[in-house]
């Protein structure tokens, strides 16, 4: 057990860094917030977390496969604001509307591995113009922001369990014995979980999965030893997709509105390749996984927690706020490279 | 046991009720209607429940990159040690969270966590505020949108108004035409950035009043983005296209509008803009030559009567739900400098900032002086 944790710890060393990294300053924002450990400060936390979350995992699978995917933010804006005209009415076409918005992000998804596989384009240069078409469809959807979403939907997910049981009346108002082990966990947390669980998870053992890797490892042997690359290809960036659409639902639901806002697309297409690389997975491929650009996520977040508390005398002018989170994210970043002070021989570094 | 469970109950009582609070809608007039002036005679009124200060008060700005964002910035800070509140404010953040919705609301729900009094702020989006206006009110804690303000009336908020912006830069343009014995001719109008309220609002002010003229206008539309590069650039495309216009109605990047008629030898026109410093001084330069300009501005100041109105909310003072700023307005014949333009600042510097109805006196040179090193 302990050998195989060691193993692990060696693989994986971005990945405990980033989870390490993450609990540490979690712990000190908390400690320094007036309200820190409490429920509620945990649901603003999950809330701001959760959407960039998503992102950050839909960028991670086409990352695997050594491309990038300059779309996701996009495709979060597309289903967003298709969210946002659909998720409206009763509770079935409620229902409804959050399949299709989830949907329509992944066939974009699908089409962007159609067009890198039977293209044969770049991903980078592919999802630039497929991310341009994503916004030009959002914008199409919904020219002004706006939107009609059930407030009580939006109240009961951006909460925790208990408000969510309170909302909808079950579970004796959210009183009941058996919920209240649970009443404090945030929704979003919840879906995020429950999410990964059923896809990623799945996902990471298949064939399809495991192929991923491969690609990004070395695409030839992998071609040579008879994997479906083309399969795994489109897969990936289906996927891609779908996790987009999921981030563009959270986003819908959390502001009860759509807005094709296109410079918030591509700051969260340029967030979740920085989530990626802090939670451990090589830009090269082959190497990383999601959950470490869940914590990533979460790291670029806390971060920016830190400008809104009271530090002592120690605070940052609000005009070099973005300036020094570049210059923490750069550090971030640049601890992953740490290996290479220690190599022995330059070639190792293409191990 | 009884007087137990009656406390419980009282207890329960007291706490809903809590979390039924925020502001009370009552009937007017509210508080310094000089300085906080209702919208129109719709606007309501809200009351909340008065109490001691000094308050703890945050701005969370969304985008900051351009200049007026800066100066908005440097104002909320100068404004908060302006010895007329700096002793009501017990404790001031900044924090400016991108064009990101969700990391703009976070911002603002963790200072209603950390138990701030009031938060100050320009909105990413006019939607989508829907789960903090509940919790603020929840927790009574007053929260102020303006510039970028919602498309709700649930909150109070603060702006100048756009249309009648419009409509005066459209009616000076006219009269001065009138004084030229003009009575003909293209009038080029540059519009800001598309889909935003302001601009649409701007846009209509404008073209109501030319089309409702005498004159025989053509009026030629050019998109700028409020931005001095595009706007010079897309003038310059136009004056090229139609040759010479009688008058210029631009919504922002006036610097761009000067710069353009200069390189083109454009002769000098009236032309009403923003309030650009270099705009104003400009004007003051050529306004001999024929340059009659009108400088109407949006201005960074606007986040001090935000941060006031805030501060009266929290006393217990009648406030309009919708606060109508007064236009600063200065035409050709009312610039000076050192007063209303500076000729030794920059030239993209916002020059208005001074309310004086609002007390709100915090000049030009006072903000660029204003350190980047503390908080």
């Amino acid at each position: 057990m302990i050998e195989r944790f060691k193993y692990s710890l060696r693989q994986n060393r971005g990945f405990y860094g980033a989870l390490l990294g993450l609990i540490v300053l979690y712990l000190l924002y908390n400690s320094l917030h007036p309200r820190g450990f409490s429920t509620a400060v945990l649901i603003q936390n999950a809330n701001e977390a959760v959407v960039l979350a998503f992102v950050a995992v839909a960028q991670t699978i086409p990352v695997l496969i050594g491309g990038l995917d300059l779309s996701v933010g996009a495709v979060m804006t597309l289903a967003s604001c298709i969210a946002s005209v659909l998720v409206t009415g009763s509770p079935a076409e409620m229902t409804l509307g959050i399949i299709l918005s989830v949907l329509a992000g992944t066939m974009f998804g699908l089409l962007n591995g159609l067009v890198v596989v039977y293209g044969r384009i770049q991903p980078i240069i592919a999802t630039l113009a497929t991310g341009a078409i994503a916004i030009g469809l959002a914008l199409f959807v919904r020219p002004q922001p706006g939107g009609d979403i059930d407030g009580d939907l939006n109240w009961a997910i951006t909460n925790a369990v208990f408000d969510f049981a309170e909302t909808y009346g079950f579970a004796d108002d959210g009183n009941a014995a058996w919920l209240q082990p649970i009443a404090w966990i945030p929704v979003p947390l919840i879906i995020l979980t429950a999410v990964m669980l059923l896809v990623w998870v799945p996902y990471r053992r298949s064939v399809t999965g495991r192929t991923a890797y491969a690609i990004g490892s070395a695409e030839g042997a992998a071609y040579m030893s008879g994997l479906p690359i083309a399969r795994a290809k489109i897969m990936a960036f289906t996927l891609a997709g779908f996790f987009a659409g999921c981030a563009g639902l959270y986003l819908a639901i959390q502001t009860s509105s759509g807005n094709a806002d296109v410079v918030q697309a591509g700051e969260y297409t340029l967030k979740s390749i920085a989530a990626v690389v802090i939670g451990g997975t090589s830009l090269l491929g082959g190497v990383g996984t999601a959950v470490g650009s869940i914590f990533g996520a979460f790291i670029i977040r806390i971060i920016e927690f830190f400008f809104r508390i009271n530090i002592g005398s120690f605070s940052i002018d609000p005009l070099l706020q973005t300036l020094f989170q570049g210059v923490v994210l750069l550090v971030a970043v640049s601890l992953g490279s740490l290996r290479l002070t220690r190599i022995k021989n330059r070639l190792d570094v293409f191990r | 046991m009884k007087k137990f469970t009656a406390l419980v109950a009282a207890g329960i009582v007291a706490s809903a009720t809590a979390a039924l609070a925020g502001p009370e809608i009552v009937d007017g007039p509210g508080v310094d209607p000089t300085c906080f002036a209702p919208w129109s005679e719709d606007t309501k009124f809200f009351q909340w429940e008065g109490r001691e200060g000094p308050f703890k008060i945050a701005v969370v700005n969304g985008f900051v990159g351009n200049t007026w964002r800066i100066q908005m910035v440097k104002t909320a800070k100068a404004f908060a040690e302006d010895p007329a509140i700096a002793d009501k404010i017990s404790e001031f953040r900044v924090v400016s969270t991108g064009t990101d919705a969700p990391a703009q609301l976070g911002a603002i729900e963790d200072f209603i966590n950390q138990g701030f009094d009031a938060i100050v702020t320009i909105a990413v989006s006019p939607e989508g505020f829907d789960r903090v206006i509940r919790l603020a009110d929840r927790n009574d804690v007053v929260l102020v949108p303006f510039d970028n303000v919602l498309d709700t009336d649930a909150v109070m908020q603060v702006n100048e108004d756009q249309l009648t912006m419009g409509r005066m830069w459209a009616e000076f343009t006219l009269n001065e035409l009138a004084a030229k014995g003009v009575t003909s001719g293209k009038i080029l109008e540059v519009r800001g950035l598309p889909g935003n309220s302001v601009d649409r609002d701007r846009s209509i002010g404008i073209n109501e009043v030319l089309e409702a003229s005498d004159g025989d206008w053509e009026i030629v539309s050019v998109v700028g983005n409020w931005d001095d590069g595009t706007t010079q650039k897309v003038v310059a495309d136009a004056i090229a296209v139609h040759g010479e216009f009688v008058a210029i109605v631009g919504q922002g990047g006036s610097n761009g509008v000067i710069q353009a008629l200069m390189d083109a030898g454009h002769p000098w026109v009236p032309v009403a803009g923003e309030s650009e410093n270099g705009f104003r001084k400009a004007i003051a330069e050529y306004s001999d030559e024929g340059l009659k300009g009108i400088s109407i501005g949006q201005s960074p100041g606007l986040v001090a009567i935000a941060m006031k109105a805030a501060i009266s909310a929290l006393e217990g003072n009648v406030m309009p739900q919708l606060i109508s700023v007064p236009l600063p307005v200065a035409t050709y014949e009312e610039l000076e400098d050192g007063l209303n333009y500076w000729s030794d600042l920059p030239d993209n510097f916002f020059t208005v900032n001074e309310f004086p109805p609002c007390g709100v006196n915090i000049s030009g040179p006072a903000i660029m002086s204003q350190s980047e090193t503390d908080n």
